[in-house]
């Protein structure tokens, strides 16, 4: 879980645990200031069989005065977004919770529709093929002004989604802005923590933090046609010989328990 | 794990709330008070699965058209949305 550097975050702050993710709830903002995940291959590929009939909801746990009403949102011309994807859910229990508006922010449409879509389904590419991730979601809220439905839920002005890849030991995180539009772009876990005023995977070593790993593109179709192994990646690995592929797979494999051994002993 | 058909589950009635939510394949029907949005994408296959999924989105569809053409005095269109308000960034 991550750490809160900006004591300012604390304030009417509070964990929640859901079937599935996991919130850092504020209601300051009446928003989630971040959503962790632990995305392994098994639960993407169950979560690939759900078909949804659900409903967004106020969070019965917190204190009303500090949660988001249906209402707040109704006419906003924003979208309920996500922050733990319904799309990553692996059954109807946490399929269910995902609905609770304590993961969910004031999302431009065009955003949530699109380009953080294809966000969320890169990610499930990159669990499938790595095997298990770390994934933390959250809002950024920047600025001496901010935008806010009916005074209450605060809008944010960009959104991030960082990874820790557990088999490769490299993390980073992809930013995006709370408008239409196509613009995104990679940061190193310390990059993101400064905007953020969190200290996300404090576990990690500081080399880990600083160095964006590369995160797969967020596709146009959504990933359709993408099969299992066709991002970039895979297939620089498909030009290699063999020798050259079985020595950066020893490589890689001594380099993961060089740092596993480092980070979990 | 029984997987649920979106043909079984409870109607949706268009335009009644802001919470409910369906999904056929990737396509997503989300329910709110002044529209019902449609997004993502569907195939709707020519087999067995395509069309139980094109039935369950003309059971949506055809429950839209009705609430529209139900609606004493339909505007011509909704009014815009509420301009957001402003309020001072309270982690600066």
């Amino acid at each position: 879980m991550p750490d809160v550097v900006n004591g300012k975050l604390l304030a009417k702050a509070r964990p929640l645990c859901f079937s599935g993710f996991a919130v850092l709830h504020s209601g300051v903002t009446r928003t989630p200031l971040y959503a962790a995940e632990h995305l392994t291959r098994a639960r993407i590929e169950a979560a690939r069989q759900l078909e949804r009939a659900d409903s967004f909801h106020e969070e019965a746990r917190l204190p009303p005065d500090e949660r988001a009403d249906l209402s707040d949102y109704a006419r906003s011309g924003y979208d309920r977004g996500h922050m733990a994807p319904a799309g990553d859910m692996p059954d109807p229990a946490a399929m269910a919770d995902s609905f609770t508006l304590a993961n969910i922010v004031p999302q431009n449409p065009d955003d949530n529709r699109n380009l953080w879509e294809a966000v969320e389904s890169a990610v499930r590419g990159l669990a499938l093929r790595s095997g298990e991730v770390h994934v933390i979601t959250g809002p950024l809220f920047e600025g001496d002004d901010l935008r806010s439905l009916k005074g209450r839920v605060l809008v944010p002005t960009r959104i991030y989604k960082a990874v820790y890849d557990v088999k490769r030991a490299q993390a980073g995180a992809y930013l995006a802005e709370n408008a239409p539009g196509w613009a995104w772009r990679v940061v190193s876990i310390a990059e993101l923590n400064a905007l953020a005023g969190l200290d996300l995977f404090p576990s990690l070593p500081a080399s880990v933090k600083q160095t964006a790993m590369a995160l797969p593109e967020p596709r146009r179709d959504g990933g359709r046609g993408q099969a299992a192994g066709t991002d970039r990646e895979s297939r620089r690995s498909d030009r290699m010989g063999p020798l050259e592929a079985a020595l950066n797979r020893a490589l890689g494999r001594f380099v993961r328990d060089l740092l596993e051994g480092r980070l979990f002993r | 794990m029984t997987r649920p058909e979106p043909g079984d589950a409870p109607a949706l009635k268009p335009f009644a709330d802001e919470s409910e939510v369906r999904r056929i394949g990737d396509l997503t029907i989300e329910n709110r008070t002044d529209q019902v949005s449609l997004y993502g994408s569907l195939d709707l296959t020519r087999d067995q699965s395509g069309l139980r999924h094109a039935r369950a989105l003309k059971r949506i569809v055809e429950a839209i058209v009705h609430a529209l053409e139900t609606q004493t005095d339909l505007p011509e269109a909704i009014a815009a949305p509420e301009p957001p308000e402003r309020t001072k960034n309270p982690f600066t």
